[in-house]
Parts: C-alpha cells; sequence; structure tokens
C-alpha cells in the first residue's frame, strides 16, 4: 500500500473512532447553514441561501484545513512525527497523507451542508454543477491543508497553532465575498476580497450556477495550489526537529 | 574512511560507525566530537539528563543534521544516504508513541507497511506474537498497560527485521516487571544478529544488559567499554563512611580518598576488609567521630559517578583523582 494512503488511512480511523470530532464536524457547517442562511436578518440578495451555500462550503474546507493542521502538531508533541521521519518512505509522503485526509473531512462536511442546503430550499445543482464545485472545494483543500500542514511544522505547540489559526480564519473569512456581494461592500473592502483566494473558490461555485466554467478561478486556485503544496514538499523534505 | 579502533570488531561488522560527530546549538555543544563504533551488540550510551544521549540518536536516525564529523550506519552516511539509512534501521523514541484509536495489530500493520515489507500480514503477525501481544491484538491499544504499549513500539520497530535498532530510554516509567521484559526482549533481538542502540540513565540496567557501554557527559565521550572492564577502572573496593564533625585529609596505606556521595565520605582501598579498621582508627585519631561505615564492590553506578561526578563534586580535588584514575588506565 502506498505510504501516503497509510498515512491519510490512519488519520481517518482515528478521526472516525474520535467521535466528538466526527460529531462536530457534522453539527458545525449544518448550524452556520442555519443561523446565517435563514436566522440572519439581512438579505443582500433574493434567494440568500442560494448565495450564501458557496460561501458556506468553502468556509467549511477553510477552517476543516486550518483545523487539520492540528493534526501534524500532535504528531509532533506525542513523538510521531519523529518515528514517521525515521521511516524510509519520502517524507513528503507524510504531507501527502496529511493532505488527503483533510481534504476528504472537508468534503465529507461539504456534502453534509450541500444536503441541507437543498433540504433548507437551495436550487439543487445539476451533475455538472455538482462535479465543478466538488473539484473547486477539492484544490481549494489542497491548497489550504498544505499551507496549514506545512506551518504546523514550524509552530512550536497547539497553542500557539490555536492562536494563528484564529488570527487567519476569521479575517480571511469576513474579507471574502461569503457573506455579500461584491457591489453591496464597503469601497475598501471590495478590493481586498476580490484578492482573498476564499474569494477565488466562492466565485468559481457561484459562476458555476450561472451555467459558465469558471476558468478564472479556477485557474488562480491551482496556480497557488502548486505553488504552495512546491514549498510544502520542499519544508518536509528539509524538516530537521 | 578513518579508523576507529575502540573495539577489535573487524572493521564490516561495525553496524554504526562515528568519527568526530558534533552537534552544536549555538554556543552549546550538545555533543562534541563523539567518535565510536557499535556492531552487533547491545550498546548503552548513558549519561545524565542533557547529556547528549537523545541528540546522538537523533544525529544517528537522520533526523538532525550533524554541526561535524560524520556518521555511518549499515555503511551509509548519514548526512548524504539518509534514506538508506533509514531503510535499514528503526527507531524507538523516548516519547511511547502508540495511536490509541487504533488496534495493537492496526499499529503494527501501519509501520509494516510504511516499512514496505513484502508480507506485511504475515510480519505484523510474527511481530505480535514474538512481543507476546498476539492475544491482545484486536484490542485497541488506549486500555493496554505501560509495558505493553512499549511492547508495541518493539514490534512495530521489529517488524521489518533491522539491521540496527535505536532504542532512547526504553523502560524510562515501566515497572520492574516490565522492565525485565523489555530488556529480555532486546537481548532476543540481539542474539538474532541486529546491533541495538539503546540510551539510559537506569545504570543498573545498563550494567545487566549492554555488551559495551559508553559514558557520556555534557556531549564528552569519557569511557567506552564493557561494564565489566569499565567496572575495574575502579579496581579497588569501595568504603563510605558517615562521620560527625570535619573532615581533613587522613593517610591510610592502600587507602585513597575519593569524594563526598550524600554526605558521605568515599574512601577506594585495594583491601576493603583489612582497611576498614584502619580507616575508622585514623579518622578517630584526627578527632571525626565515625557513625556506619560500609564496604561494597564497584558498581557501574561508582564508575559513573567517578567519570561524570555531580555538579558539587567538580572539585579540583576531584579532578586530581579523575586524572589519576585516567592515568592510571592508559
Amino acid at each position: 500500500m502506498n505510504p501516503i494512503l497509510v498515512y491519510c488511512r490512519r488519520d481517518l480511523i482515528r478521526w472516525v473512532r474520535g467521535r466528538w470530532g466526527l460529531i462536530s464536524a457534522m453539527v458545525m457547517p449544518a448550524a452556520w447553514l442555519i443561523f446565517v442562511g435563514l436566522a440572519l436578518p439581512i438579505r443582500f440578495t433574493d434567494n440568500y441561501i442560494d448565495f450564501v451555500t458557496p460561501g458556506i462550503l468553502a468556509m467549511t474546507i477553510l477552517s476543516a484545513s486550518l483545523a487539520g493542521g492540528g493534526l501534524l502538531i500532535l504528531d509532533r508533541m506525542l513523538g510521531f512525527f519523529n518515528k514517521f521521519l525515521a521511516l524510509p518512505p519520502p517524507r513528503e509522503s507524510i504531507l501527502f497523507g496529511k493532505i488527503l485526509v483533510i481534504t476528504i473531512r472537508g468534503i465529507v462536511q461539504s456534502t453534509i451542508i450541500l444536503v441541507f442546503a437543498f433540504l433548507l430550499g437551495a436550487h439543487v445543482y445539476s451533475p455538472i454543477q455538482l462535479l465543478g464545485t466538488y473539484f473547486i472545494l477539492f484544490i481549494f483543500g489542497v491548497l489550504l491543508s498544505a499551507a496549514a500542514t506545512t506551518v504546523a511544522i514550524y509552530v512550536d505547540d497547539h497553542d500557539q497553532y490555536a492562536a494563528v489559526n484564529a488570527m487567519v480564519s476569521m479575517p480571511i473569512f469576513f474579507t471574502s465575498s461569503a457573506m455579500m456581494p461584491y457591489d453591496v461592500m464597503p469601497a475598501w473592502l471590495s478590493p481586498i476580497a476580490h484578492l482573498n483566494p476564499l474569494s477565488f473558490a466562492i466565485d468559481g461555485i457561484r459562476i458555476l450556477q450561472t451555467g459558465v466554467i469558471p476558468l478564472t478561478q479556477i485557474g488562480l486556485l491551482s496556480s497557488l495550489c502548486v505553488c504552495v503544496v512546491g514549498l510544502a514538499v520542499h519544508a518536509f523534505r528539509k524538516v530537521k526537529i | 574512511m578513518k579508523e576507529v579502533n575502540h573495539d577489535s570488531l573487524p572493521y564490516q561488522d561495525h553496524k554504526i560507525v562515528t568519527h568526530n560527530l558534533t552537534k552544536r546549538f549555538g554556543n552549546l555543544c550538545a555533543v562534541d566530537q563523539l567518535s565510536l563504533s557499535v556492531g552487533n551488540e547491545i550498546f548503552g550510551l548513558v549519561g545524565p539528563n542533557g547529556s547528549g544521549k537523545t541528540t546522538t540518536v537523533l544525529m544517528l536516525t537522520t533526523l538532525l543534521g550533524a554541526t561535524s564529523g560524520d556518521a555511518t550506519v549499515c555503511g551509509y552516511d548519514v548526512q548524504t544516504h539518509p534514506r538508506k539509512v533509514r531503510e535499514s534501521i528503526s527507531y524507538v523514541p523516548q516519547d511511547m508513541a502508540v495511536d490509541v484509536r487504533l488496534s495493537g495489530r492496526e499499529n503494527v500493520m501501519m509501520f509494516a507497511e510504511l516499512y514496505g515489507v513484502s508480507d506485511p500480514r504475515e510480519k505484523t503477525e510474527e511481530a505480535l506474537r514474538v512481543l507476546e501481544l498476539s492475544d491482545r491484538a484486536d484490542e485497541l491499544a488506549k486500555v493496554y498497560s505501560g509495558g505493553m504499549r512499549r511492547r508495541l513500539e518493539l514490534a512495530q520497530a521489529l517488524v521489518h527485521n533491522p539491521q540496527v535498532l535505536f532504542l532512547d530510554e526504553p523502560t524510562v516509567g515501566l515497572d520492574v516487571a516490565a522492565r525485565k521484559k523489555i530488556w529480555e526482549h532486546i537481548r532476543t533481538l540481539r542474539n538474532a544478529g541486529s546491533a541495538i542502540f539503546v540510551t539510559t540513565h537506569y545504570l543498573d540496567e545498563a550494567e545487566k544488559y549492554c555488551d559495551r557501554v559508553a559514558i557520556i557527559d555534557r556531549g564528552v565521550l569519557k569511557a567506552i567499554d564493557t561494564p565489566k572492564n569499565l567496572k575495574s577502572l575502579i579496581s579497588q573496593d569501595i568504603i563510605s563512611v558517615s562521620i560527625t564533625g570535619t573532615f581533613h585529609e587522613i593517610i591510610v596505606p592502600g587507602v585513597r580518598f575519593a569524594f563526598v556521595e550524600d554526605e558521605n565520605l568515599i574512601f577506594y582501598a585495594e583491601h576493603g576488609e583489612s582497611a576498614l579498621p584502619l580507616i575508622k582508627d585514623a579518622l578517630s585519631e584526627s578527632g571525626i567521630c565515625v557513625d556506619t561505615m560500609s564496604l561494597r564492590r564497584p558498581s557501574l553506578d561508582d564508575v559513573f559517578l567517578h567519570l561524570v561526578g555531580t555538579v558539587e563534586d567538580s572539585t579540583p580535588f576531584k579532578l586530581s583523582t579523575f586524572r589519576n584514575m585516567m592515568g592510571r588506565r592508559g
């Protein structure tokens, strides 16, 4: 079996058997969707749940990826990382294992959101739209989990990582196009939101709903993804403890 | 390759060879010019906490780069051929890292697959059987005791028949029975032809189970030999005396004051039994009241204290005995 899959399976088993991680992964996105999509008294667009679902999907991948960086922190703190580094498989297979498991977790959560969104009255995606959505979420997940896992090599411990996580995730979410369209944003926010990678993913999924393939967004995300994964592989190859 | 002359093994039998291996962290020299070689044996690296034991293991297992000097494991340079080294070794760190949400079997199987052994399932069963974990292999490692977890780690390490096994403090935190069992397993491995590189600060264990012991202090190798030869560094009997009053140097033929340990005076004597009354008399004459006296054969503890000492012992007097000792040996 490929070492990447071995590492990935290990974390997946731990996730599923961990129970609370799994329950939280199921409840959190649903809660977001209900509170933001239905309960918020603002309406930037006609069918707000249609509008906000891509935002919540991308946000779920964001938070799943950032939380996923904690997997490596724990491995480091508990001594697993040292054991893995002394094993024969190339060290980047540890990275790819984490990317895979974190992205799978994010995709599972996204799927729950989609199901909830459709139940709550969002327009049901066509198979092509679904495929496109998953494709964008996947690239976005790989990009973020590679970044988070690499940051996790350099951050001291769990507390520090949680601090970095909190510092990064909220600004990224609120400076994106997740909650409101560009034309109702304050003037200072719009350019920032345009440069935010989270917006690339969200806009991509929204454009898919209009029946267009969002080549720009996919292109941007893919190039970013290649760069970040390249840097991450480099970091993992030269890691010393 | 530069020659290393610490023992008489033919070169090709050396699984680990280091030459002037050095690691600095800023100003701190964690390992200073370490040269040693290890064959198919249980090799114990002992030293106080922070003496550079773990740093040495990390360098030999390719996890940490050396500042200078070189090291080969199974003939491969750890700096230039790390992948080859990793294929030949197993490393069990101090942390006792087993996945508690995986069963014993899953834990071992994972390593079998990561090592890329050709028949992971059979090798897993064999490793579990050797470490006497087969009965409980399906239970989650969460319910394993400390000793079982350590054995599970050994099973993970053994699953690919490593040529060299690195164990960092393998018995720390275990009860006496579990420790004995771990060491018995380590012996079995040695007999099967593996080189075992162990760090420990349990000197009694090193004395009992290691074929050779290296004593390291503040990164510097102080001595390297079999426990028996190390003990003969202190060729004499050891007499421990507790007194009331201030100690002044006494002159007794065949007896030498060594150092103070836990408020006891330690003397080395060529003939312990006959020296006891002489020391008592000499002390009494100089007005010192002797409370208790005891006589024992030297243990590795004594050698260790002699070579490494404690912070308080680094007095000029201690240094001179240390020099005498090394001088006599050379």
